[in-house]
């Protein structure tokens, strides 16, 4: 919360008032004209779902026959409010088991001393490397020795393990003061407890970046849900998406309109976090 | 993950409870001992979960690697034959030609976007929040629609690209139709997709840098370009060095989806990624041996590149561990 | 259904004891050494379920396109049909057709032996597969009149005489243009071109800033080969001579290759499809005028365009050359690693391939009613005119005139698919020499055939 108000403070400068008004004008412009072309793609999207399905190809922005009926038949002929809650409940789940996961290891590589530290991170940072397709039938094969296939935790277990949360969360940890915990030891903490009182309050603020994060990609995954699962109770939405493609020739306007629920929820939590996602970014050197 | 918790407890609770120390003639072992089992410990879950669902696959598809699979479980021990393969296989080299090509091209342009961007919404512009949403919005989709809706802006009569073009008198190209154009295209969409991420993280970075050097700099009368050279680059290091890294990987391993709804590899192999090749490969036509020969060769590309940045950038920051 | 949620509690939590085993399993054997074993060694796969899985791309599902929904009735009526009258019982499993076909699905299933007991494969896949020893022999299960009824339709399903897949369908290639654009251009069905030239000078007069004149498929896959081959087979052009050797490096291949890269050249053809390769959005947008399309756009128009006014006709010919369309379609196949792989076969048989009335009249109900497609056994072909399903002008004309100068899609593997592959994209989209595409792909081919090991490759 400190970091936040010295942050606004900081944001609006004297530097900021005392800049010439027509430089001012002119990046707000820049700012427009960018955004508007970053936007304008998604407001593409959001528009052409509201065609119809012989429209939905001529290229116009705003349809000629505007019609509701695509969202109406993305709820009512297949169980897309199944499909939604599937990704948000696994995503939820990989992204909370994944943090706490990671956050621990990170605490372990950061602050604790034991032979082959160094090696061990090492050895987990590689595995950043690897080269998705390929390992994807071996993954597989691991998840069906498992048990794995065409369940929810075949959706959430493989997707938990991931270097990169760990890798960054330890750099947060690197720079966090060492005062706090040192204190807590002396005091006759354990580790755990040191972990568990000090070091997980204090890494709110990456931790909620990280959230935002790892929500959004397992909210996007395709590739191992479609492997992993068959069964139609577990579609998670981008297979949902995908689903509306028929025999020969899709129908986009079903394809757009639920992409654009799919979106939607997203869009949403971006914009109402867009400032606390920065903050926490910022405070938790994820950068 | 109770079950993860329990333990840890019981091994730290017991030190608090102090009744052993008294029987440890050497405590300071013991407590050496200690911190090495709650590493273990803390770290048990993560690296048991990443030894199976990510290294035994990468070891089991490098064992692939010198086999010949049918892709219907039968194996035959070919050696280096995969290998051989690869080194005389003219489509897999020209998929690494344009690997490098949309490495060399993406991760430049990525970075500079991303830091004109970053750059652009640390002003304080009024609706600034808005901006940054705006600008945040094309991450939030999934790959496989953001490939559908480009199929459809750049489409060469109806598409809204050439439209506009043709509103400005010009006749606009086709955009996904040859080799070369395709490529930029499926470079700009990534840009697209991938800009409002990096600029958060430098939006983040920029904002680190304490204003106070940049009050001084403008005392001295120096202009925007000088104060960017002298105080934010050199101070932006770290996250430079981060995003270079991330995107790097992320250019070597990613993008798959996307080029499968837009252009499927083509036209003529011109948007055939290293990755898209070895997906072919493995999917299209049942070769897992040879594509696990080309992905650990990948692999190996991607631990000298990511050396080579180690070394350039003297490690960014992340050796300054201790 | 039911056991899938007590297997996710049971990983839910702590996933110690099946982890632990598999790893000593196979961390304790040796990686190199295990995985084969790994891989391989999985008789577990599926022993006594007593349900055999039938993957397809049709249904069950719920489309606002009544064709599609028909297509999906015919799929549930068909296995409901068999479930109420035998005793191994068989489950639907829909998969996108996007997802079944391109796609990593179907490959992860059978590379770890967990593919499905029944499924659709089409005539590109056919070698793999069979090559790979999952296509169980229908043979036993067929009676030969019923052989003799498919015909020709069976040549790329059988080897060394054995049939390993039953086709469903048969799918001419043929082309289709807008009546209204044709009209107002000033011209009529006299002046329907059957030479490429003739074709060329027509796309190039009904081309516009927005509309394309003639339309081959572009994006590179099977289909494009697909769409290929009729150019390359009418001036007596082969990928393979009879006696199996190359024969790519032809007058014929190579002139097939030239249409393709000066329709596109001359900017008559476009370098994507129109309207993201919707055919019935391309049409109706007036964004195209010819295109090169396969007989199932005829329900698809039915469904989505009723009104629209378009016309089909057979392919042109070159100087010299002889008329020639290429078939394609699926087929039911039988998985022969199934539990019972035995009463799979069977299915396929009594779905599509016995002399009794029903499996004759069901290939009718698919043909005629849920797609319109030409049936492949003289029986259903007979029986589905009969029933008015060759009625249309376009239907009949498909069924008189542009079939029966048909070729089944040929079987190529991969490696001889992306060799073609890449010199039609070489040569139509990156504007290389055709004679050097030809020699390159001729090339690759011989280098393949040398040292290719299976059934008959044509």
């Amino acid at each position: 919360m400190a970091s936040d108000t010295v942050a606004t403070r900081s944001g609006g400068t004297p530097g900021g008032r005392r800049r010439p008004v027509s430089s001012r004008t002119g990046l707000t412009v820049l700012a427009v004209v960018v955004s508007l072309i970053s936007l304008f793609p998604v407001l593409w999207m959001v528009t052409s779902s509201f065609k119809t399905r012989t429209t939905v190809t001529d290229g116009n922005l705003i349809p000629r026959d505007f019609t509701f009926d695509n969202f109406v038949y993305v709820f009512t002929e297949v169980p897309f409010a199944r499909y939604l809650w599937n990704s948000f409940f696994t995503s939820a789940v990989i992204t909370v088991v994944a943090l706490f996961f990671h956050s621990m290891a990170a605490y372990a590589l950061a602050r604790l001393r034991f032979p082959g530290r160094d090696k061990l991170f090492g050895a987990i940072f590689a595995t950043l490397l690897v080269t998705p397709p390929v390992v994807l039938i071996p993954l597989f094969m691991v998840a069906r020795q498992l048990h794995l296939l065409d369940s929810y935790a075949g959706l959430i277990v493989p997707a938990v393990f991931n270097a990169f949360g760990i890798f960054l969360l330890r750099q947060f940890y690197l720079q966090l003061p060492r005062e706090l915990e040192e204190a807590a030891v002396v005091d006759g903490c354990g580790h755990w407890r040191v972990y568990w009182n000090i070091v997980l309050p204090m890494s709110r603020p990456i931790l909620s970046a990280l959230a935002i994060f790892f929500f959004l990609a397992n909210w996007n995954a395709f590739v191992w849900p479609l492997v992993a699962t068959s069964d139609q109770d577990l579609t998670v939405v981008q297979l949902g998406i995908a689903s509306f493609q028929t025999q020969y020739g899709s129908n986009w306007n079903y394809i757009l309109a639920a992409a654009t629920v799919a979106a939607l929820p997203m869009l949403l939590l971006f914009f109402a976090f867009q400032r606390q996602i920065v903050e926490s970014v910022k405070t938790s050197g994820l950068k | 993950m109770s079950g993860v918790v329990v333990p840890e407890r019981r091994e730290t609770a017991a030190p608090a409870g102090a009744p052993s120390a008294s029987e440890g003639p050497r405590p300071r072992l013991r407590r050496e001992r200690r911190e090495w089992l709650a590493a273990g410990l803390f770290l048990a879950p993560d690296v048991l979960g990443l030894l199976v669902f990510v290294a035994i696959p990468m070891v089991l598809s490098f064992a692939l690697s010198f086999f010949q699979v049918s892709g219907f479980g039968s194996y035959e021990w070919i050696g280096l034959g995969n290998y051989r393969r690869m080194m005389g296989d003219p489509l897999f080299w020209d998929s690494m030609k344009i690997t490098g090509l949309y490495v060399v091209i993406l991760v430049p342009v990525l970075f500079c976007v991303s830091l004109g961007l970053g750059l652009l919404v640390k002003q304080r512009l009024p609706g600034v929040g808005a901006f940054r949403t705006a600008l945040f919005m094309p991450y939030v989709i999934s790959l496989v629609v953001v490939g559908v809706l480009w199929k459809f802006l750049l489409d060469e009569q109806t598409g809204v690209v050439n439209r506009a073009m043709r509103a400005a008198g010009f006749d606009g190209p086709s955009w996904l139709g040859s080799p070369g154009l395709a490529l930029g295209c499926v470079i700009a969409v990534t840009v697209w997709v991938m800009m409002g991420y990096y600029m958060i993280i430098f939006l983040a970075g920029l904002q680190e840098i304490p204003r106070e050097y940049y009050e001084a700099a403008r005392l001295d009368g120096a202009g925007p370009w000088t104060t960017f050279r002298t105080i934010t680059w050199p101070l932006l290091r770290p996250t430079s060095f981060f995003v270079l890294l991330m995107s790097t990987v992320a250019a070597l391993t990613g993008g798959l989806d996307l080029i499968f709804v837009l252009t499927n590899g083509g036209p003529a192999n011109g948007t055939s990624l290293a990755i898209f090749y070895i997906y072919q490969q493995a999917f299209g036509f049942g070769e897992y041996g040879y594509a696990s020969a080309m992905g650990s060769f990948l692999v190996l590309i991607m631990v000298i590149v990511s050396a080579v940045l180690f070394t350039v950038t003297r490690g960014g920051r992340f050796d300054d561990g201790e | 259904m039911l056991h899938h949620r007590a297997a996710a509690k049971r990983a839910a939590a702590p996933p110690g004891a099946t982890r632990r085993r598999f790893l000593t399993a196979t961390a304790g054997a040796g990686a190199a050494a295990a995985s084969p074993a790994l891989l391989t060694g999985c008789g577990t796969a599926r022993a006594g379920t007593g349900r055999l899985r039938f993957w397809n791309f049709y249904g069950p599902q719920r489309s606002p396109d009544p064709a599609v929904n028909a297509q999906s009735k015919w799929f549930v009526d068909t296995v409901d049909r068999w479930n109420a009258t035998h005793e191994t019982q068989i489950d639907l499993v829909y998969l996108p057709r996007n997802t079944y076909i391109n796609s990593f699905k179907l490959p992860s299933a059978f590379a770890t032996g967990e593919g499905p007991d029944i499924f659709l494969l089409s005539p590109g896949d056919f070698l793999r597969y069979y090559n790979g020893g999952v296509l169980a022999d229908l043979t036993p299960h067929m009676a030969k009149e019923a052989v003799d009824d498919f015909g020709s339709a069976l040549d790329s399903r059988k080897v060394d005489g054995r049939v390993y897949a039953l086709p469903m369908e048969v799918e001419p290639l043929a082309m289709f243009y807008a009546q209204d654009v044709w009209e107002k251009a000033g011209l009529s069905e006299g002046d329907i071109p059957t030479s490429w030239d003739r074709m060329l000078d027509v796309g190039d007069k009904l081309r516009a800033k927005t509309r394309a004149g003639l339309v081959f498929e572009t994006n590179p896959g099977y289909l494009q080969n697909f769409t290929w081959y009729p150019w390359m087979w009418q001036g007596g052009g082969e990928v393979l001579d009879e006696s199996g050797e190359v024969a790519f490096d032809s007058k014929a291949t190579r002139q097939a290759l030239q249409l393709w890269q000066d329709a596109v050249r001359h900017g008559i053809a476009p370098r994507t499809p129109p309207a993201a390769g919707d055919v019935v959005g391309g049409f109706k947008g007036g964004n195209v005028a010819m295109w090169q399309q396969g007989i199932w756009n005829v329900a698809s128009f039915k469904a989505y365009a009723p009104a629209f006014k378009y016309g089909v006709f057979k392919l042109p010919v070159p100087p010299g050359g002889r008329y020639l369309t290429a078939l394609g379609g699926w087929s039911f196949a039988a998985n022969a690693r199934s539990g019972d792989a035995e009463a799979a076969a069977e299915f396929c048989v009594w779905a599509l391939g016995s002399m009794k009335d029903d499996s004759v009249d069901r290939m009718v109900d698919w043909c005629v009613g849920a797609k319109s497609d030409v049936a492949p056994r003289e029986s259903a072909l007979e029986r589905g005119a009969a029933k008015g399903g060759y009625d249309s002008a376009v239907m009949r004309r498909f069924k008189d005139e542009i079939f029966p100068g048909g070729r089944g899609e040929p079987r190529y593997p991969p490696v001889v698919y992306k060799a073609i592959s890449d010199a039609i994209q070489g040569t139509m989209l990156a504007d290389r020499g055709v004679a050097g595409e030809t020699e390159r792909a001729a090339g690759a081919i011989a280098a393949y055939t040398e040292s290719y090991k299976g059934a008959s490759l044509i």
